[in-house]
């Protein structure tokens, strides 16, 4: 229990009282990615309510409602959309909306007592201030896209144009007094307007300077320009907004210019297929993330004598769940809180509280510890500085495709620290990509970091049809396993397919393939997760729980049936076939190892034809269970006569095992629980 | 589960083996113990009780055996019966394992005196039987007449091994010239006894050597399951295929042992004294090296706008448990705890298949499995060999959703066909969704984009024709797919996996096995094999060393000269993707004429000042009122309200005066906060402002980071709050 989490504490603003974390912890005994930085984000969403903003396309598909949303209205879904998803995936960013050009003003809820938050930025409206979203805020955003009448009052343009410097400096006080201290802060402009103040040069400077100011403080302008084709009007940068966009992002000076051949201007007409919405979604999901580093500076010696710098980054990686957290249900109301924690570091005799200085490091070792001191620990852990130090290069077949200890990360060649690293690094991914090569590389990722072995693969750039970079080029970090990490396979014996059987098995794979021939991660939403969220979420919005989930990693049976069904029947004849062979060349009892191999494979097994499971099917064929263990029928017959006892412990784990039945290690406790399984599949069925 | 482990070490202590032969510095009994001491720590670092260890000194001044009646059983001594050894053992034998003033003592005796041992704690229970005997051989030994023992060796399975100090052996490539013939009879001796009771025999030295070479430990492979693979739905319909098959982990980091948290005994007086003590009593539970563990104690806290400084204490017990949605907490009733559960049933079911070549590697995700037919199942495994063979022809992979126990979330897993002479399996690895995926852009690499949208064939950041052969070439001339020699001394690959070893791992066990015995010796250096790879050998070096010079002459790397990029007046100021000149725009700025930073956008316009001084007095004007701007916020500021912003600007105002190594003037200002804050003059109760600065690397910036900067004693002199 006292391990429970209660919140990532890296993510609060305030470690006031904790053990106290100064300067760099050279602990990283357990410490893995997640050690490298943390960081908070702070989206602000600006979108414009102008005539033209409000105004739903005429050539929209009526039967699709998205297609005929006004672009306005389409950027705040996506904002609702951005809200849902962040609340889940980055708990601890911030998000905002503010909607500039409307005929109302709203600033923060402090101002608007006095009223002059409606002078200070006309026709700014906060509808959402930038803090971490609530349950609240969400429902507020929810009931704006999804009711039109509470939009229709708020959405009405302003007669007179807004000022785009007085819009940058409502953006500017909304990121410093809310945001301080964010490692990214991102203002995501939302406009059909490419040319605000035509007429006013004045205006259009002032706004520069206060675009400047927002880079100067470190926040970064993301612009979602939108076009109106139905209407012959293309966004264009040019006019002004290139004025006030920074190619570098302020937090990241060595960021390469953004891909603005990515980035098209969304088309407000659904001409090829693709809604303004989705569009919009589309380049806002990709962007939702602020790129960050996980090491930066990092030393590359491609050889002796041979040093360029890269960066590396995290491109992949495994999104989990939240872990529960505990909260507070105050017993005279119903409204749960959020707890936080405080950590203190006590003695385990005593209780006396611990200062850090105190603490000391020590290794469990003949039931005592044996220990040293930091300055030696310092000393055996060190195995260099940090760097990424190629030891030589192999072909990429020589990298067996199990080798795959933990996730792999991305680099990147960065100018920081050597003049020329790019054009390098550039030359090494060509070649290693030219002739499908792999560096093999001696890698300390921190001071003081476990020291591994890595293959560096080259990874090509790759693009949508659209033309938008769905991977960037760059070398993967692969870290190989030491022999101390790979495992031996079980004892065995292998009955190798004959020919027959192998050309029917291919007939079937050949029926089956994938579009493309491709895995396409982005096909694939995790339904575990996806569950979780929705129902978190109907929970935190007290919405009806949802019945059922959506799963698309579930194979297409009806599919494979109809592509592969009839090939599947034939091999299971053949391996009838084939297996009869087998057994008599080898001498065996057809029946005692009938009960394995392939079910349900058409005529195989006609007895089963039931439409029920395979692990009927097995229990048809009655045979002996072996040395295999249990066979379902077995326990089934023990379970009626109350006799599973009669099983070894073994054998009943075993049995257990992939019924996902869990129990204790006493006999006993084992088959109360056997009994109980059975006993309520028995009400199932 | 390991099997249960009997052994006995057998360590000759005789006279003989004070001599410091063929050049060493160590005592021949010192060098003997090196790998004795080795062998028993690695038994002690296992933690098992099944793993026990008996030792036994050969030619002892005294005498205590249970044979010691008879003559022939003299200078003989067991030191520790077999048992389940712990640090007191190993602190006892450190003093009983020492040269004795004798000759006499007969290893053929310690033999049988081992296997008694070993009988009478071992019976005819199911044990891994072993006899370790170390010795220079120039005791006295009848070895005659060895038929009884070699027969009860065979009998208990009982495995010995005799390591000998400078023992002849040809394969290792060792012979000792001039051996002394007492010797030379005693060695060819019981090299004949293990040679006739399977036994194994060998030179210390070449024992000693190898301790370099990290043993790895072996696991039992566990499935991670059991159950179908299936193609189509057995549910639904008929035509669905169904293997019963077995998935075991095929890589898994080994761990690291870590360090806990500990913290000297109140009631201990020395702190440095942790682990030393002479006399073999027994400690309890760690007590005994005076040190208590650490824990983190946590307490709750909820906001409550009526408690004092806004938030109130609340007990562990009145705490439930639930999921934080943004700022709102989701309250799930016990009752309830399964909601959030996504029900599954287990199976391996297949999606489709993918084009191998057209897979990226770099998809890989987390851990590798391996998947072969249920075993003993005949059919099973031919039905999967057919699969694992149509994949294999067609140059396949398959992809299929796993689910490994009941109501775990499903992944999807890449399926990949491999074939060896006598084994042949399915290699699976985790695959990403959706979720997993972050879009991160980069630029192309072959080509240069411009913010116009032209493409560019020739760039500084592109290579030329020069650079790209050269790295060709080096890059060929680095081979290591042949680099390597077998024993055979065929090329071979260089560094195959099986043969490197986690450098810390093996590390932090070689040390801490270490100070166990030698508690006030230095640690010794990491073994030669953890540091060998990190390095191309000297040979590879030299070949590639031509192709490597043209990559660097056509490279023409530069490196970026330190803190070049800030001095004053080389820095450009930032402009936006027009170029559009906001300098220009600023100085014509009405409100920025008398250069005074407006509070509410101090950052920005601090930092556009910095940019724009010219002199150095620019430069503490605006830092000055930086400075005036902040120490406002924090005495203003409700609670901990201000304090975000006001280190935000510290932050800023480090970052600039780092860059203009002006490290005075921050330190200067850092100086009078720490007075303000301490005085009292920004508010009262600022002690969670002072920590902030105190812990998030705001504080004064160093001599040693930046020359001018603060001594290492002002440093701790700032840090501390009187």
């Amino acid at each position: 229990m006292a391990s429970l989490p209660y919140r990532d504490n890296t993510s609060r603003p305030s470690n006031y009282g904790r053990g106290g974390d100064d300067d760099e912890d050279e602990d990283e005994e357990e410490a893995d990615e997640s050690g490298f930085k943390s960081s908070k984000d702070a989206v602000l969403f600006a979108i414009d309510v102008s005539e033209s903003m409000l105004t739903r396309p005429t050539d929209g598909d009526e039967k699709k409602s998205d297609a005929v949303l006004s672009p306005t209205l389409a950027a705040l879904k996506c904002a609702y959309a951005l809200m849902q998803q962040r609340i889940m995936s980055n708990p601890s960013d911030m998000m905002g909306i503010l909607l500039f050009g409307t005929e109302k003003s709203k600033f923060q809820e402090g101002d608007e007592e006095t009223g002059r938050g409606g002078l200070r930025y006309p026709h700014c409206y906060l509808l959402t201030d930038l803090d971490i979203p609530a349950a609240a805020d969400v429902k507020q955003l929810r009931s704006m896209v999804e009711e039109e009448e509470e939009a229709a009052d708020l959405l009405v343009a302003s007669k007179e144009e807004v000022s785009m410097a007085n819009l940058l400096f409502c953006a500017n006080q909304i990121f410093t007094t809310k945001a301080p201290n964010f490692s990214t802060r991102r203002l995501f402009l939302v406009t059909d307007n490419d040319f605000p103040h035509a007429s006013n040069r004045d205006a259009r400077n002032s706004a520069a300077v206060r675009a400047k100011a927002l880079y100067d403080l470190g926040v970064t302008i993301e612009l979602f320009p939108i076009s109106h084709p139905d209407r012959g009007y293309t966004f264009d940068r040019s006019k002004f907004y290139n004025d006030i966009v920074y190619s570098a992002s302020p937090s990241d000076p060595d960021a390469p210019a953004p891909l603005t051949a990515d980035i098209k201007p969304a088309s407000s007409t659904a001409k090829d297929g693709i809604s303004l919405l989705q569009a919009l979604l589309s380049s806002v999901a990709s962007r939702s993330a602020p790129r960050r580093s996980m090491f930066s500076h990092m030393p590359f010696e491609i050889g002796p004598g041979l040093k360029i710098s890269v960066k590396g980054f995290i491109l992949i990686k495994r999104q989990e769940p939240k872990r529960t957290s505990y909260i507070y249900v105050p017993p005279d109301s119903d409204k749960p809180q959020i707890v936080t924690g405080v950590g203190q570091l006590v003695a385990d005799d005593t209780a006396r509280t611990v200062e850090k200085a105190e603490v000391r490091r020590a290794y469990k070792f003949g039931g005592e510890t044996v220990s040293f001191s930091d300055a030696e620990l310092a000393k055996i852990k060190n195995f260099g500085d940090p760097v990424i130090r190629i030891i030589g290069f192999k072909p990429l077949s020589m990298l067996p495709v199990w080798a795959q200890p933990k996730q792999n990360y991305f680099i990147y060649p960065s100018e920081e620290d050597f003049v020329g690293s790019t054009r390098v690094f550039s030359a090494l991914h060509q070649k290693l990509l030219r002739d499908q090569k792999m560096a093999i590389a001696w890698f300390i990722a921190r001071r003081n970091a476990n020291p591994t072995l890595i293959a560096l693969i080259p990874g090509r750039e790759q693009r949508s049809d659209g033309g938008e970079q769905i991977m960037p080029p760059g070398l993967w970090i692969k870290h190989l396993p030491f022999a101390d990490d790979i495992r031996a396979p079980p004892e065995t014996e292998m009955v190798k397919a004959p020919d027959p059987l192998i050309d029917a098995m291919r007939t079937v794979v050949q029926q089956l393939q994938l579009p493309k021939a491709v895995y396409d991660p982005g096909k694939y939403p995790n339904p575990g997760l996806q569950w979780f969220y929705r129902i978190l979420q109907a929970l935190a919005l007290e919405e009806d729980l949802p019945e059922k989930a959506e799963d698309k990693t579930l194979p297409k049976w009806k599919q494979i049936h109809k592509r592969a069904g009839p090939y599947v029947v034939e091999w299971g004849k053949v391996l009838e076939e084939q297996y009869r062979v087998w057994q008599k060349e080898n001498d065996r009892q057809p029946r005692i190892m009938a009960n394995g191999g392939a079910k349900r494979a058409g005529g195989a097994a006609p007895a089963a034809s039931n439409g029920r499971s395979a692990k009927k099917a097995k229990a048809d064929d009655g045979g002996d269970a072996g040395e295999g263990g249990i066979t379902d029928a077995e326990m089934r017959a023990a379970f009626a006569k109350d006799a599973v006892g009669k099983f070894t412990v073994a054998d009943l784990k075993g049995w257990m095992q992939g019924k996902g039945i869990k129990a204790g290690t006493k006999k006993a406790e084992i088959v109360d629980a056997v009994n109980g399984w059975h006993e309520t599949k028995m009400e199932t069925d | 589960m390991a099997s249960k482990e009997a052994t006995v070490y057998i360590v000759d202590c005789g006279s003989t083996m004070s001599e410091r032969s063929h050049g060493r510095k160590q005592t021949n009994l010192d060098f003997a113990l090196e790998y004795v001491w080795d062998r028993i720590t690695a038994t002690v670092a296992t933690g098992r009780k099944t793993a026990m260890v008996g030792v036994v000194g050969l030619r002892t001044d005294g005498t205590r055996n249970d044979l010691e009646g008879e003559e022939d059983y003299a200078h003989i001594t067991v030191f520790q019966d077999i048992s389940q050894m712990l640090m007191s053992q190993v602190r006892k034998l450190r003093n009983d394992l020492v040269l004795s003033s004798t000759e006499g003592g007969d290893a053929i005796s310690a033999i049988i005196v081992a296997i008694q041992m070993i009988a009478k704690e071992c019976k005819k229970l199911k044990y891994e039987r072993k006899i370790v005997l170390v010795t220079d051989a120039r005791g006295p030994m009848q070895t005659d007449d060895l038929g009884d023992i070699i027969t009860k060796l065979k009998e208990d399975d009982i495995q010995l091994v005799v390591i000998g100090v400078d023992f002849d052996d040809a394969e290792y490539g060792f012979k000792e010239e001039s051996k002394d013939a007492t010797k030379a009879e005693n060695e060819a001796g019981l090299k004949q006894l293990c040679n006739d009771c399977g036994g194994a025999f060998g030179t210390l030295v070449q024992a000693v050597d190898e301790l370099g070479i990290p043993r790895v430990k072996s696991t039992k492979p566990v499935p991670s399951y059991k159950g179908f693979l299936t193609l189509g739905n057995p549910e639904l319909y008929e035509s669905a295929m169904a293997i019963d098959i077995e998935r075991y982990p095929k890589v898994m980091a080994a761990t690291t042992p870590s360090a806990s948290k500990y913290v000297v005994r109140s009631d201990m007086g020395d702190a440095t004294q942790s682990n030393m003590t002479m006399n073999g009593e027994d400690g309890q539970n760690g007590s005994y090296d005076g040190l208590a563990a650490v824990k983190n104690a946590m307490t709750y806290q909820v906001e409550d706008t009526n408690a004092p400084g806004g938030k109130r204490d609340v007990d562990r017990d009145e705490l439930s448990k639930g999921y934080e949605y943004g700022r709102t907490a989701v309250h799930i009733a016990e009752s309830d705890r399964n909601v959030t559960t996504y029900e599954t049933t287990p199976g391996l079911d297949v999606i489709g298949f993918v084009d191998k070549n057209q897979y990226e590697r770099y998809l890989d995700m987390s851990r590798s499995n391996l998947i072969i037919a249920q075993r003993n199942n005949e059919k099973a495994s031919m039905a999967l060999s057919s699969f694992i063979h149509a994949l294999y022809e067609l140059d396949s992979y398959g992809v299929a959703r796993l689910v490994p126990k009941e109501n775990k979330e499903p992944r999807t897993i890449l399926l990949a066909p491999i074939i060896e002479p006598d084994f042949e399996c399915l290699y699976d690895i985790e695959l990403p969704f959706a979720e997993d995926m972050r879009s991160y852009k980069f630029p192309p690499l072959d080509r240069v984009v411009t913010v116009s949208g032209k493409e560019i064939e020739v760039h500084r950041n592109l290579p030329n024709d020069d650079l790209q052969d050269a790295i060709s070439d080096y890059v060929d001339s680095m081979d290591l797919s042949t680099f390597g020699k077998d024993d055979e001394g065929a090329s071979t690959e260089y560094m195959p996996m099986d043969e490197t070893y986690a450098p810390m791992l093996h590390r932090i066990h070689q040390v801490i096995k270490h100070r166990a015995v030698f508690a006030d010796a230095e640690p010794p250096p990491p073994y030669e094999i953890l540091t060998r790879y990190s390095h191309t050998p000297d040979e590879l070096v030299r070949k590639a060393q031509p192709a490597l010079d043209r990559v660097l002459e056509a490279a023409n790397i530069k490196r970026v000269p330190h803190k070049a990029r800030g001095r004053r007046g080389r820095k450009e100021a930032p402009k936006p993707l027009s170029e559009l000149d906001i300098g220009a725009l600023l100085a014509q700025d009405p409100k920025r004429k008398h250069k005074r930073i407006d509070p509410k956008n101090a950052i920005a316009e601090f930092r556009q000042l910095i940019i724009q001084a010219e002199e150095d007095s620019a430069v503490r004007d605006a830092c000055t009122q930086l400075k005036n701007i902040v120490f406002e916020w924090i005495r203003h500021s409700v609670g901990n309200s201000g304090y975000g912003r006001a280190l935000e600007a510290i932050r800023v105002l480090r970052e600039e005066m780092v860059d203009l190594e002006t490290p005075a003037i921050y330190n200067e200002i850092m100086q009078e906060l720490r007075t303000k804050l301490l005085a009292g003059d920004l508010g009262e109760g600022r002690g969670e402002m002072r920590y902030h600065v105190v812990t998030k690397k705001l504080g004064l910036i160093k001599a040693s980071d930046l020359p001018g900067g603060a001594t290492d004693d002002e440093v701790s002199k700032w840090r501390a709050a009187g």
